[in-house]
């Protein structure tokens, strides 16, 4: 009886779910039969599966909105709007009821007859035609005949915890498989045992990719609840909200789409409530008065990105600052220093709101701050991008799931730590030529592309103090970038690899050092441990010094959208690597015969449209047999002829890409999918072979000619 | 009621751990330290594919590390939801206590008054029962620590 008990609830709720968009629609259109159908037949469930229980109440309510939907089936009332908000009305109070159901609780007596009231066709005063049709239904009974309408079901419910539990012990197999893998191998090979275990492995790697799929939801169950939301929220301020979705059949473990949820919904009311304006207010702006509310999530790689974006009058960045002012969170002269997308981002500041009164809906205390702390906890990020007047559009990045991070690990004095990649800015190599080491006071300063950067050397942060000698130039620093976008520079010894990892807690004795966040087992089984980058930063005080620090950043790319990105040429070298360089030093790509490249001992060059131009790249391997691809490049000075194997493509790499390193051929290792793609320092190309366009002398090397 | 006992060497001394609360026994193989964490925290090893944190006893009862715990062996416990491993000279057999533990006139001398729960008596003689909950919050592991070689 009890199982009995808790399918009917599960089953009124799936179905309040299900209807939430249904209702919405049928509103916009009240004749659409369709919707009509649908709702007609979740009030006439509830009241059937009420018959096995003993449930008076929610009987009562499903039955009166029933007889009203079924007078609206028989064309003998109009439905409009008074009746769809009565239906909701009793929808949302079935839903109470149903949580109090399983819950075990009474609900709370009375107001029933209010709701049932409110469904007779005279109730709101307008719309009413006859009134003879209040016979409670007999006549209807013989039509609607209690059909279950529910298709049998090709699933069954489990427990989360079990599926918790499944998923940890795939997990644990997996990091038991590499280690008898790493075992395997020290003991050489071994035919009849290597066989089955490559097997073995296989299998393995289907039933992970199996059991995460177990745990995955489609945004679709997210997205389904959302219509409803809006249409209250827009109904409760006054204004009018069209909702579109894109990408609702993209997946995200089932845990990660219950932590969007509340954040969500805070950006939802925060679009309604400031962004869109009331219709006449539109009106006069020259938009449709219906607001637009569009919510677009992607899959790339082992991320999911989510964009809510709205049409409404933008944030407004003058009352942002002047807020923080009032709220003394920032100085004046800290706000003119701050370009575009700083202020935008003041939005994400505790104790900021743009919202001179308090409504209802928003403004409830709980503020963006919380959103973007929620984002974070689950290791993704967030990110605004507004037009004054057009809109605003929030962009989230969220981590497939919970358990597997991507992390780069990192070495110092001989060991190896994780760090998490959403950090991760760029790496730059110490000793690259783009890079200039400065000391102010004991802070050791990295200037780089015009900016100064304080660094910090993990081999202080592990010993816990700073009297360690660090040998600076040898050191690799990986630039991080901290939500509150602040950035700094954290010095290893080496950078070894990109890997996901496995994250696993750790103890408390642990913990309270505040520079771990976990730990995870290499592939050879070998425990690594997870830094926490925010404890680090905010224990070498990264926060306070950026804050207080004159801001000395060049002011660009405040325009650029999300993330500033540079253009890149993709190609593959004479080697087959792959290797990138910026596009706009390319001119053009050219393909010329063999005969048309001389090389001469160190001289080689390439005759292309009766031109002499210097060749690079001949270097990396045998030339191609048959006709040569090259990629003509200009500095606007000089110009060079970069002979590639095969050119593959133009992409968009992050601008603050890190310098290359020990190897001098390149001016920075760029990430494209997680891979590391070296990017060709064509000035030094330039510096090294290039001819003057022009008839001027040889241009002297800029170094921060980009 | 009697319990069952795994009987070890701590410091030169005969202790017992409740052998309920003891998974396993393991060799250390290999150890890697986490800088920062109190002295009494060897560092993580994996037991298969999972991650235990070792526990210098020594050090967590106040004496001085015996060094490098590659190769020493270690008893396996869980304590609040992680995995411990809990450094030993040397581990003996599990063998059945022969009465209650108690405690002795004149205590067990400083090392241990916190962290031995009593004396209990074996068949092959008296060992201190000890609380592994004392041994991994590492009370005493300060109390060296000024002098212990610093490990890198």
């Amino acid at each position: 009886m009890d199982d009995l008990l808790a399918d009917f609830v599960a089953e009124t709720r799936e179905m309040l779910e299900a209807s939430g968009e249904e209702i919405v629609a049928w509103e916009a259109d009240p004749s659409d039969k369709a919707r009509l159908d649908t709702i007609f037949r979740f009030v006439h469930t509830v009241k059937g599966n009420c018959g096995f229980f003993d449930f008076p109440r929610l009987e009562r309510l499903s039955h009166a909105a029933e007889d009203a939907l079924a007078d609206c089936r028989a064309g003998r009332r109009e439905p409009d709007r008074v009746l769809v908000s009565a239906v909701l009305a009793i929808m949302d109070r079935i839903g109470q009821m149903n949580d109090a159901i399983e819950a075990g609780e009474d609900y709370p007596a009375g107001g029933d007859d209010a709701l049932i009231d409110a469904l007779q066709p005279d109730a709101g005063g307008a719309g009413a035609e006859e009134k003879s049709c209040a016979e409670p239904g007999d006549a209807e009974d013989g039509a609607a005949r209690p059909s279950r309408v529910t298709a049998v079901q090709r699933s069954i419910r489990l427990p989360v915890d079990l599926l918790d539990e499944v998923m940890k012990g795939v997990s644990d197999m997996v990091l038991a498989r590499n280690d008898l893998a790493r075992r395997l191998r020290e003991a050489g090979e071994q035919p009849t045992i290597d066989g089955p275990f490559e097997r073995l492995s296989a299998i393995l790697a289907d039933v992970r990719g199996a059991t995460t799929r177990m745990r995955m939801q489609r945004l679709e169950h997210l997205f389904g609840a959302l219509p409803r939301l809006v249409r209250d929220l827009a109904h409760e301020l006054g204004k009018e909200v069209v909702v579109e979705f894109e990408g609702g059949d993209v997946e995200l473990d089932r845990e990660m789409v219950e932590m969007v949820r509340d954040p969500l919904t805070h950006i939802i009311r925060n679009a309604i409530d400031h962004g869109i304006e009331p219709p006449d207010k539109r009106r006069e702006a020259d938009k449709r008065p219906a607001g637009l509310l569009k919510f677009a999530a992607r899959q790339s790689g082992n991320r999911i990105s989510l964009a809510i974006s709205d049409d409404g009058r933008g944030i407004d960045i003058d009352r942002l600052e002047a807020k923080a002012l009032a709220a003394g969170v920032y100085t004046r002269a800290e706000l003119t220093r701050m370009d575009e997308r700083q202020k935008r981002l003041l939005i994400f500041e505790p104790g900021l709101s743009t919202a001179d009164s308090v409504s209802s809906v928003s403004g409830r205390g709980v503020g963006m701050d919380v959103v973007r702390a929620n984002i974070e906890k689950v290791g993704g990020s967030i990110d605004v991008f507004s037009q004054p007047g057009e809109g605003t559009t929030f962009y989230l990045q969220l981590p497939l799931t919970l358990s597997i991070m991507p992390a780069l690990t990192v070495e110092s004095q001989g060991r190896l730590y994780a760090l998490p990649r959403s950090y991760i800015e760029e790496i730059v190599f110490a000793r690259s030529r783009d890079v200039e080491l400065a000391r102010a006071g004991e802070r050791q300063l990295l200037t780089f592309r015009n900016r100064r950067v304080p660094c910090i050397a993990l081999a202080h942060v592990l010993a816990g103090s700073e009297t360690e000698r660090v040998e600076w130039p040898e050191t690799t620093l990986v630039l991080i970038r901290l939500a509150t976008d602040e950035i700094f520079a954290l010095a290893v010894d080496r950078v070894h690899d990109h890997e996901d990892v496995v994250v696993k807690p750790i103890p408390p004795a642990i913990m309270e050092t505040g520079i771990y966040a976990g730990t995870t087992l290499l592939d050879d089984g070998r425990p690594m441990m997870l830094l926490d980058v925010p404890n680090i930063a905010r224990d070498c005080g990264m926060l306070d010094d950026l804050r207080a620090r004159p801001e000395s950043a060049v002011e660009e790319e405040s325009t650029a959208p999300v993330r500033p990105t540079v253009p890149v040429m993709l190609f593959t070298g004479l080697d087959r690597r792959r290797r990138a360089v910026r596009l706009d030093l390319v001119q053009r790509i050219d393909t010329v015969e063999p005969e048309a490249i001389d090389i001469e001992g160190a001289r080689a060059q390439v005759v292309i449209d009766d031109r002499l131009f210097a060749l690079a790249g001949h270097e990396d391997g045998p030339l191609p047999e048959g006709r040569c691809r090259l990629l003509r490049l200009s500095d606007g000075t000089s110009e060079l002829a970069l002979i590639v194997a095969e050119v593959l493509d133009a992409r968009e790499v992050d601008e603050d890409m890190g310098a290359g390193g020990r190897d001098r051929r390149y001016a920075g290792v760029a990430l494209l999918e997680g891979r590391p793609v070296p990017v060709v320092d064509a000035h030094r190309l330039f510096a090294e072979h290039g001819n003057p366009a022009s008839a001027e002398p040889a241009p002297a090397f800029k170094a921060n000619a980009l | 009621m009697t319990q069952s006992l795994l009987l070890c060497l701590i410091a030169e001394r005969r202790i017992a751990f409740p052998a309920v609360k003891v998974r396993s026994v393991i060799e250390i193989e290999r150890i890697t330290p986490i800088p920062r964490t109190a002295p009494h925290i060897a560092g993580i090893t994996a037991l298969r594919s999972q991650a235990l944190t070792v526990i210098d006893s020594r050090v967590a009862l106040g004496f001085e590390s015996s060094g490098d715990p590659t190769g020493s062996r270690a008893a396996v416990v869980d304590h609040e939801g992680h995995a411990y491993a809990l450094l030993v000279d040397e581990a003996f057999d599990v063998t059945a206590a022969l009465g209650e533990p108690e405690r002795v006139p004149g205590g067990f001398g400083e090392a241990w008054t916190e962290a031995a729960i009593g004396m209990v008596e074996t068949a092959s003689g008296p060992a201190l029962l000890i609380a592994i909950e004392q041994l991994i919050a590492g009370h005493r592991a300060g109390s060296l620590s000024e002098s212990l070689p610093v490990r890198v």
